[in-house]
């Protein structure tokens, strides 16, 4: 059968994709927790994906990668999640030779992909600053839904802290100031991009690749681009290229 | 009792044993390698609190008590369960405050203990490695323990050779695979005060490599053939779960630069020259020197630079990636002792690019 599944279990969301001859297919993205308590079958040394709740088939290989992959540990072929992007990227793009950013919900890592490989990468210090946690919670302190946040890039209030938690508190305080909501939320695409370039500064960037969740904002991908003098390469959809990646990854097994 | 009362009790009723203990026995907290010849010369007990604080089975409890106390959420771990381990370990005679070599919260750490009345014995180890400043460093340390040049000379001889054994475990571990990263960790850590007791400590020794030659014969340890060869950088890691997890992903640290250097794996019998050529106290260039050397020597695929959270050190992370051409991963911890996904998620990602490059 020519039929794989990739199933990405991120901190915020589940994302399942589906290779089959017409193409790719996508189910999610699912609320991961929400995902862990209606689709897996609590079992002993991890867990087993209820695929008939899904509208899977039994026999196809599936592989697994995110943080909660270990929730799935019962007949999936586990990647490490660097790896599932860097498949991804190399099936939906085709590029051999790229940087790719990926911005998730708890951290952003950066990794050099030379000759289909990743042969370097970099990830965020400790906390979920300039994670999409972070955007998250600024979208619910400004009221606004995340993909009108990521419409504003002009004129920005600067904000000193990228915090998920701080963020916020300073986020209200400015907005008691008086300030618009326009103006606060250009500032907050700013602080995530001061955040992700010291990331991209280890790396010689010729090509940019976004991936994750955050690539849908609008704002972010023009100041990256801006800043870096590039128009960066976005995979459609990007939330869910690690979840290609595992397809890929699965075939490869399977084969 | 109420928590804060608690607190003032147990502070007061140390307060009381230990001076009661400075007078009948003697075991000296140190906060980092210092001359510990010294120590033993004058008949007292090192005690090497970072080990009594990381072993605890409360060591949480150890850090929120200097938390109670006012040392802020943000500060370093180490120092917040080094205070809490000496407020907790009422036998203490005194702390050896490195007072250069070290970092300045350590400082703010021995003065505050100063404060709540612990005795402080202060040593600096001189920044540009000055031969003769160590020297009156040195002579300063034994005049207030006590000692003479000669009695500290032959401790050293004593302690050297159980050194010599600890050294023969780091061979294993990174020339024939046959000891773990966390086995080479714990014994070449354990050198900085030789677990009190350097008779014991030897014999641990010896019944290790004892073990280790028969576990081998038996078959029953996998060696390090075929796994990714590791290097561990920076201070000595605050959850030690990293090791067997590194383990578990098919890599193996066979060199621990900070463990290793606490062994002072040199050839000298000058001890002030001994105390010069140990890296840790000194700059970042001559650690380098050390780093490049073995990292050869050990034909290390990857380095692991771990740093504590609010450590000075995160910066010298700059400078390592900037003179290595060997891939580094940093990995930050605060005070969590079991391995975070998020850490998991990097150390595993590290292996399989490692394990890539080999491949490919």
């Amino acid at each position: 059968m020519n039929v794989f599944y990739g199933v990405d279990l991120g901190s915020r969301y589940v994302k399942v994709a589906i290779d089959e001859p017409g193409g790719y297919r996508f189910l999610g993205p699912y609320d991961t927790a929400e995902f862990y308590r209606t689709y897996v079958e609590p079992a002993p040394g991890g867990g087993v994906l209820r695929r008939e709740s899904l509208g899977l088939e039994e026999e196809p290989a599936l592989a697994a990668t995110g943080y909660g992959r270990a929730r799935l540990g019962g007949g999936a072929v586990m990647v490490p999640e660097l790896e599932a992007i860097v498949e991804g990227v190399k099936a939906l793009t085709g590029l051999a030779e790229a940087v790719i950013l990926d911005v998730g919900g708890q951290d952003s890592k950066v990794m050099l992909m030379r000759d289909g490989r990743m042969a370097d990468f970099a990830a965020n210090d400790r906390c979920a600053a300039s994670s999409g946690k972070f955007m998250e919670n600024m979208s619910a302190a400004l009221g606004m839904s995340l993909q009108e946040m990521g419409e504003h890039y002009r004129d920005p209030v600067e904000l000193s802290s990228t915090c998920a938690i701080f963020g916020e508190s300073e986020l209200v305080g400015l907005m008691g100031e008086g300030y618009e909501l326009d103006r606060l939320a250009a500032g907050v695409n700013q602080a995530i991009l001061r955040r992700l370039l010291p990331l991209l500064s280890r790396f010689d960037v010729r090509t940019l690749v976004l991936t994750g969740g955050v690539a849908y904002n609008a704002a972010l991908r023009g100041l990256l681009g801006e800043r870096l003098g590039l128009e960066p390469a976005v995979p459609e959809p990007p939330d869910f290229v690690a979840a290609v990646g595992c397809c890929s990854l699965a075939r490869r097994k399977g084969e | 009792m109420g928590g804060v009362s608690k607190v003032f009790f147990r502070s007061w009723f140390g307060n009381v044993l230990r001076r009661y203990y400075r007078y009948v026995m003697s075991r000296i907290g140190i906060t980092t390698t210092v001359p510990i010849e010294v120590i033993y010369a004058a008949g007292h007990v090192p005690v090497d609190l970072n080990n009594v604080f990381v072993s605890h089975p409360d060591h949480q409890e150890l850090v929120e008590e200097a938390e109670l106390a006012g040392f802020p959420r943000s500060f370093c771990a180490w120092i917040k369960g080094i205070y809490g381990t000496v407020k907790r370990t009422c036998d203490l005679a005194a702390v050896v405050a490195v007072t250069q070599g070290d970092c300045s919260n350590t400082q703010a750490l021995m003065e505050t203990l100063q404060s709540e009345g612990v005795e402080v014995i202060p040593f600096a180890y001189p920044y540009e490695r000055d031969y003769e400043l160590l020297s009156m460093q040195m002579d300063i340390f034994m005049r207030r323990l006590g000692v003479e040049r000669e009695a500290a000379d032959e401790a050293m001889r004593r302690l050297d050779r159980v050194r010599r054994k600890a050294h023969r475990i780091d061979k294993l571990t990174w020339d024939e695979g046959m000891v773990s990263g966390f086995e080479n960790h714990l014994y070449l850590v354990s050198c900085s005060d030789m677990e009190g007791d350097p008779d014991s400590f030897e014999a641990k020794l010896d019944s290790f490599l004892a073990e280790v030659k028969t576990r081998a014969q038996e078959g029953a340890f996998r060696p390090a053939v075929d796994m990714v060869r590791l290097g561990y950088l920076g201070v000595p890691p605050i959850a030690p779960g990293l090791y067997d997890y590194l383990e578990s992903l098919g890599a193996r640290v066979i060199y621990n630069e900070t463990q290793r250097q606490f062994s002072l794996p040199f050839g000298t019998r000058d001890m002030v020259e001994k105390y010069r050529l140990y890296s840790y106290p000194y700059s970042i260039f001559y650690r380098l020197e050390d780093i490049k050397r073995e990292a050869k020597r050990r034909c290390l695929a990857g380095l692991v630079h771990y740093v504590q959270s609010f450590c000075f050190r995160q910066v010298e992370d700059i400078i390592l990636r900037k003179s290595l051409e060997i891939p580094i991963l940093t990995v930050e911890l605060d005070h969590n002792v079991r391995l975070d996904a998020r850490t998991r998620m990097r150390l595993e990602n590290f292996v399989s690019m490692l394990r890539g490059r080999a491949d490919g």
